[in-house]
């Protein structure tokens, strides 16, 4: 059974002992946003996703969605759950009042992603590609534009694509060939054809709002003659209403391995009318600012389905029995002991508990960095929050995800093959889980963007933004013996992260292979180190509290206790990651093509 | 003729003026000498106003104010006569004839038996100023073109006429060698002698070509630039920096005097744009702008660049020239199917054809026409260079193949290039289709020639040890930009165990265009991105060490270093036995601009420096005030007589005037003093300690609320006076090295990780201009 309570008090940790979300609330918009304000509504989407969207989730992957003529119908009870979703205003609550959103931080709005990503990832999609396309025309469309569509993407009557993939490019945007024409009045006629389009055309929404990546006529080739346009579904009328049809139609809808009930569409632009959004051949750019938010969205995804993995496990841990505990039965009253008991059951519990609660506090702390670089006055808080953000994006979109699908498969391991059938909804964890690492830039080449742009920018500057608060957190933290056996590991670890960063910069100038062979690695490797860091700061919060801890107590333990594991059984792989990176990619690349 | 103790320059414009303080600069009095303006009450003023000029003028002709007073301002109605103490006059009047010629019979009349006359002419002929002249007079004359600015351009053309005695032309071309430090290229009496002759027909056909070939200024200059070894300026940069109105009138002499076969009277063509400008003030920087010029209406800024068809100013546009990014060797670039392409291909074609034409007219061999282009306009390659690099048989190929005339001497390069090395010593293509060595002067030793012909005694990516002869050995960095790295400390360290096991002597110097920028800011910076605080710190002790084992070290050691030499490469001078500077030495402690203090022992040994200064007061508190203003402020010498003054250089520094010899003369310093050789006994300093940093610290106050120092100014400066009052020692304690050494490692540590100090780092790499921040 997919099983999710969602996880309060520790976003609750996160939100207010592990981060101050005063640090939030004292930025400009953020003056209303109380612990109650926030408590209230996380515990109001913890309502909604669990009692509206979790009962969706298998039925929506057993029914998928359906075509038929250029329509596509949800599965059952999907636009129910839409308009309940839209009425309790969750597609309003991180926008910008100016528009009728109510102006939440990232902060809060990121834990509500979580969970609807945990209960019903393939639903999260329509309103997370909305707010994708609400933030590209926030940050670059007219004010005409704005007007036009904004108040209504907020207010979730209409909804949002993002147009980039067409059938022979995906991540190499360079390539693509839908054009756009401009007419006499301003607008732009839009032809081409693209393909992976998430929410491209559902039974959701009255209009659906495509942002549209095209050529203009006299565009340079390749990323440098890219464009940004709107192209809704229908044509505005000048009172906010839905006019004429516009030239844009689903043609097929793609059958996939998971995520069914999301609509993946094939979408042919024929002439539609559509608007530049931003400058001239500037298109990837201003698709580019929203990609920090975006990618930690999908990251979000990954955390969402380890949550409801690790819980799902956990409760059939509990109840299944099999076997006896290897030093003696633990329930003699039962014909056997609940798995729970297994030290390898233990182990991919305590794997998965690990994972989600680190990269839990992880997001939070990217989270306020995006709140910072968004609504700072002060310039260098600013610079110092844009660096971090640029920095940590690839490593929580592809770290996320790929624990994400490790805590699906562990999940699943759990379950033995009563996982591996239908039945209990944990395979469709699994697939689910499988696209988070492609989609929103491979996971591939999240490792490139880290090593290859973000690590050697300005000397090294976003690097700073990381290691110089880790390194003040261990050299003030060494001589602490309540910590020490967090905090040496971790020191270690983060050594480790040094002479990998050190490696990379040096090898990569001779060779630009050599970095793109250690990529992936130094992900994982960077990933393991900041989720140490997360840990180590934890268990030093739940270490000051333990002792009025009260009732509070057990989870300040096991937050203790999880802490150890993972320093004991997880970062360790930092020195393996570390080896491999240092070997460098002669056997990578050696063996000639014709050999494959 | 005897040595040349005093010197004359009749005519006080840019280039007399110039040449005057260049004489000035080698430290020989020097009479600067003008007409007297009708009416004028002062009437010296000609002179005079040139000198002041000077004093101001950037990049500065006056190596120092001591050079400046070295010159002698007078005019010619009152003082001719004492150009009879001058043991050469030059003239350097205006380009006519009969002015010339009439100076030249006055001079004859007052001027000492025996002395040198020469011209500074670019156009007339020798046989032409001498012509009417008596025997006295030609015998003693002859042209020493100098080329502007002349303290700057290590180009100095001599052409001898058939009957000046070559005892003068030995005593000119060795004053103007050792003394001036010029690089003597002889010409013979042929229009516009070497540079100029294949220079201006080079920026003709380079103008001509682009507007026929539709290039904007922008796009030709970003072809006629860099990619092909040239100044950055380009063509059209070039002509607005030269004068426009120079062009027509040096074409027009050019063509009265070359023969009608040349190839120059194809290329010289009346450009109705270029009339239009001149007539209408455009001549060019000194005007009201020329193709370029700065738009200041309207009170902004603007960089406009003019249209060749329209003649119209536009805003300057960064051309988009994908043959540039692509092209990896200059043959390519020339093929290129474009316009680029095509334009690089017609105006290189046809420069380096003309080039090799000048073989023998000109000059009489290719040696001399590389040496002219590159030292008399800063060419990175002679043509004959270019030449090689293309491919002669190539060019030669495709010359004919459009039907163009291919020269003898390209010919004569058929299968083989215009340079190569036989056994380690480089030799040219002559004239007689042999190969013939590249002799060297006397006293000219350089290290690339060395490299030729041996291996290094040890060598890593960023520095090589060489024996370059008669027990010395040779460090030289290699570096980019000669940074200075673990690497380089590495080495250094090695190379004083392999020096001190088998050498009498170590000199550091290499033939980079800077002695050294310093430490390598991007990898200091990284380092402490990633906060590898430990590692960094060990470097600098590396450094401290090996800075400290090099002044200690038992054998001499003579730095020799020229253009920059900063930071760490400033502190390499101030730890070696003896420092052989070339003239041009830009030396200072540049640190405290990257929000950091001198931590290789730049603090100690400047703080010793002063503290041994005749010059200063006793006490513990003047040596840290001297060293506290020069550090501070980041200041760097503008030469090297400039950094005596400061003492980073010793008063028994030497200075050598002509780069090419500084290498032997270093060589001839560090032999010197390796006879009896005792390395200095340990430096002992005498503190203020914390009074002496209050001290400090009030000026740096004073210069925050005067708005003059910012805030974090305050906190590098608050570092630096840690260290140089001695930190917290006492009064009556003496301090050793170390301490001192500690306190800097210990202070630059802390810099080191605040924030706008790593923002400087940053802001330095990324635009080679400091932070105020």
């Amino acid at each position: 059974m997919q099983i999710y309570k969602a996880p309060l008090r520790d976003m609750r940790f996160v939100l207010y002992e592990l981060f101050d979300s005063r640090t939030v609330a004292a930025l400009p918009g953020g003056e209303e946003l109380t612990p109650e304000l926030i408590d209230s509504i996380l515990e109001e989407a913890a309502k909604f996703t669990e009692k509206v969207l979790l009962p969706l989730n298998a039925s929506g992957d057993e029914e998928g969605c359906h075509y038929e003529n250029g329509v596509v119908r949800t599965p059952k009870g999907f636009k129910d759950a839409y308009v309940a979703f839209r009425e309790g205003g969750w597609t309003a609550m991180a926008c910008d009042p100016a528009y009728g959103g109510q102006g939440l931080p990232e902060i809060v709005n990121k834990l509500v992603e979580e969970m609807i990503c945990a209960t019903n990832l393939s639903f999260g999609l329509y309103p997370g590609l909305s707010h994708g396309a609400y933030l590209a025309l926030r940050h670059h469309a007219s004010d005409e534009l704005k007007q036009k569509f904004l108040p209504k993407l907020v207010d979730g009557t209409w909804s949002g694509t993002m147009c980039l993939t067409e059938a022979h490019c995906g991540t190499d945007l360079g390539l693509l060939r839908t054009k756009a024409v401009p007419q006499a009045d301003g607008s732009y006629r839009v032809t081409g054809s693209k393909i992976f389009i998430s929410a491209g055309e559902h039974d959701l929404t009255e209009n659906i709002v495509h942002l549209v990546l095209a050529r203009l006529p006299d565009a340079p080739a390749g990323v440098k003659g890219i464009s940004l346009f709107v192209v809704p579904k229908f044509l505005p009328t000048p009172d906010g209403g839905v006019g004429a049809r516009n030239g844009v139609l689903c043609t097929a809808i793609e059958h996939k391995m998971g995520i069914k009930a999301s609509a993946t569409c094939q979408l042919s632009f024929e002439g539609a009318t559509g608007w530049m959004v931003g400058r001239p051949n500037k298109g990837l750019q201003a698709m580019f600012t929203m990609m920090n938010s975006e990618r930690l969205s999908v990251g979000l995804q990954g955390l969402g389905l380890a949550e409801v993995a690790y819980q799902s496990a956990v409760a059939y841990a509990k109840e299944r029995l099999q076997g006896r505990s290897l030093n003696g039965a633990k329930r003699p009253d039962l014909p056997a002991d609940p798995i729970i008991v297994h030290p390898d059951v233990r182990r991919m519990l305590m794997t998965m508990r690990a994972y989600a609660e680190g990269c839990r506090a992880l997001a939070g702390w990217v989270a306020q960095a995006l709140d910072i670089a968004e609504r700072a006055t002060d310039p260098s808080a600013k610079e110092t929050a844009e660096d971090f953000t640029a920095l940590m994006t690839p490593i929580v979109k592809a770290l996320f995800t790929e624990l994400g699908f490790e805590a699906t498969n562990l999940c699943m391991q759990a379950y033995g093959g009563h996982g591996y059938i239908r039945d209990h909804g944990i395979e469709q964890l699994v697939r689910d889980a499988r696209i988070a690492m492609i989609y929103e830039g491979t996971n591939g080449i999240q490792a490139l963007d880290l090593v290859g742009r973000k690590l050697p920018a300005h000397a090294g500057r976003y690097l700073r933004r990381f290691f110089h608060p880790v390194s003040e957190f261990i050299a003030s933290r060494k001589a602490n013996p309540a910590l020490a056996a967090l905090v040496e590991p971790l020191s270690k670890a983060f050594g480790a992260l040094q002479l990998a960063t050190v490696h990379i910069a040096q090898s990569a100038e001779r060779d630009r292979e050599e970095a793109g062979a250690a990529a992936a690695e130094y992900l994982r490797l960077f990933g393991l180190v900041a989720l140490g860091y997360m840990w180590a700061r934890s268990a030093e919060v739940a270490a000051e509290k333990l002792p009025a801890a009260d009732g509070d107590a057990g989870f300040y333990q096991s937050k203790l206790i999880t802490a150890r594991f993972f320093m004991e059984r997880i970062l360790p792989q930092s020195f393996a990651l570390l080896t491999s990176i240092k070997s460098g990619k002669a056997s990578m690349m050696a063996l000639p093509e014709a050999a494959f | 003729m005897e040595g040349i103790r005093k010197v004359a320059v009749i005519g006080a414009g840019v280039m007399g003026a110039g040449i005057a303080a260049q004489i000035a600069n080698a430290g020989i009095p020097v009479l600067l000498l003008d007409i007297v303006p009708e009416g004028a009450k002062e009437r010296n003023i000609v002179a005079t106003r040139a000198i002041e000029r000077m004093r101001k003028t950037e990049p500065a002709p006056l190596m120092s104010e001591d050079a400046a007073k070295l010159i002698t301002p007078g005019n010619i109605e009152d003082d001719l006569r004492q150009v009879a103490e001058c043991d050469w006059i030059i003239e350097a009047i205006i380009e006519r004839l009969d002015a010339k010629q009439e100076l030249y019979r006055r001079l004859e009349a007052v001027r000492k038996r025996g002395s040198a006359v020469s011209s500074n002419t670019s156009t007339i002929p020798l046989r032409a100023l001498v012509n009417g002249l008596p025997e006295t007079f030609r015998r003693d004359f002859l042209i020493t073109h100098f080329f502007n600015p002349p303290r700057y351009m290590r180009l100095l053309e001599i052409v001898a006429g058939p009957e000046t005695a070559p005892d003068i032309v030995a005593a000119i071309s060795r004053f103007g060698d050792i003394a001036l430090g010029k690089t003597i290229v002889e010409c013979k009496d042929t229009p516009g002698f070497i540079a100029n002759r294949l220079g201006v027909y080079w920026m003709q056909v380079a103008v001509l070509e682009a507007i026929e070939g539709g290039l904007t200024v922008e796009e030709a200059d970003a072809v006629m630039g860099s990619p092909v070894g040239i100044p950055r300026t380009g063509i059209f940069g070039l002509i607005d920096l030269v004068g426009l109105d120079l062009m027509p009138h040096v074409n027009a002499s050019m063509a009265r005097l070359l023969p009608a076969k040349d190839a120059f009277h194809a290329a010289n063509r009346e450009l109705p744009l270029l009339t239009k400008m001149i007539a209408e003030g455009y001549t060019g920087r000194k005007g009201k702008g020329g193709f370029y010029r700065l738009d200041q209406s309207g009170g902004k800024r603007r960089k406009l660049a003019i249209d060749l068809i329209t003649g119209d100013y536009r805003p300057e546009q960064k051309p988009e020239l994908p043959e540039l990014e692509s092209v990896k060797d200059l043959r390519a670039l020339l093929s290129a199917e474009s316009k680029i392409g095509r334009y690089a291909w017609r105006v290189l074609g046809q420069t380096l054809a003309y080039a090799a034409s000048l073989v023998p007219e000109a000059a009489d061999d290719i040696v001399r026409i590389d040496e002219a282009m590159r030292l008399g306009y800063n060419w990175k390659w002679g043509p004959f260079e270019l030449l090689d690099k293309i491919g002669p048989d190539w060019v030669a190929d495709r010359l004919a193949a459009e039907g163009l005339p291919v020269p003898a001497m390209l010919e004569l390069a058929r299968g083989r290039k215009f340079y190569r090395v036989q056994n380690g010593v480089p030799q040219y293509l002559g004239l007689d289709g042999q190969y013939h060595d590249i002799v060297r002067p006397e006293g000219v030793l350089l290290l690339s020639d060395i490299k030729l012909r041996t291996q290094p005694l040890a060598k890593n990516g960023s520095a090589a040890l060489w024996d370059i002869g008669d027990g010395v050995a040779c460090f030289e960095f290699t570096s980019k930009m000669n940074a200075l790295d673990g690497d380089i400390i590495a080495l250094l360290e090695k190379s004083i165990a392999i020096v001190r096991e088998g050498f009498k002597a170590l000199v550091i110097y290499n033939e980079g265009e800077n002695f050294s920028v310093g430490a390598n800011l991007g990898i200091a910076l990284f380092a402490a991105n990633i906060a590898a605080w430990s590692e960094i710190e060990k470097q600098l002790v590396a450094g401290q060490r090996t800075y400290l084992a090099l002044k200690y070290a038992p054998f001499p050691v003579v730095a020799a270093p020229s253009g920059m030499a900063l930071g760490g490469g400033c502190e390499i001078l101030l730890h070696s036995a003896a420092v052989q500077a070339h003239a041009e030495t830009y030396a200072g402690l540049v640190e405290c601009g990257v929000g950091l203090v001198p931590a290789w022992g730049g603090c100690k040994e400047m703080l010793l420096r002063w503290q041994n200064s005749p010059a200063l007061s006793h006490g513990p508190m003047p040596a840290p005030i001297k060293a506290f203003e020069m550090i501070s402020t980041a200041q760097v010498s503008r030469s090297a007589a400039q950094a005596k003054e400061m003492l980073i250089l010793r008063p028994a520094d030497r200075i050598t005037m002509n780069r090419a010899r500084l290498l032997a003369d270093a060589k001839a310093r560090a032999l010197e003093l390796a006879q009896n050789y005792l390395p200095p006994q340990p430096a002992v300093l005498t503190l203020p300690g914390a009074s002496g940093k209050l001290a400090l610290m009030m000026a740096a106050q004073n210069a925050h609320k005067l708005g003059k120092a910012t805030a974090h100014d305050l906190v590098v400066a608050e570092g630096l006076a840690n260290v140089l009052s001695g930190g917290e020692c006492d009064l009556v304690d003496e301090c050793d090295e170390q301490s001192i050494l500690d306190l800097e490692r210990m202070n630059f540590m802390r810099l080191l990780r605040t924030q706008p100090t790593l923002a400087r780092i940053e802001h330095t790499l990324e635009t080679g201009k400091p932070l105020r921040n």
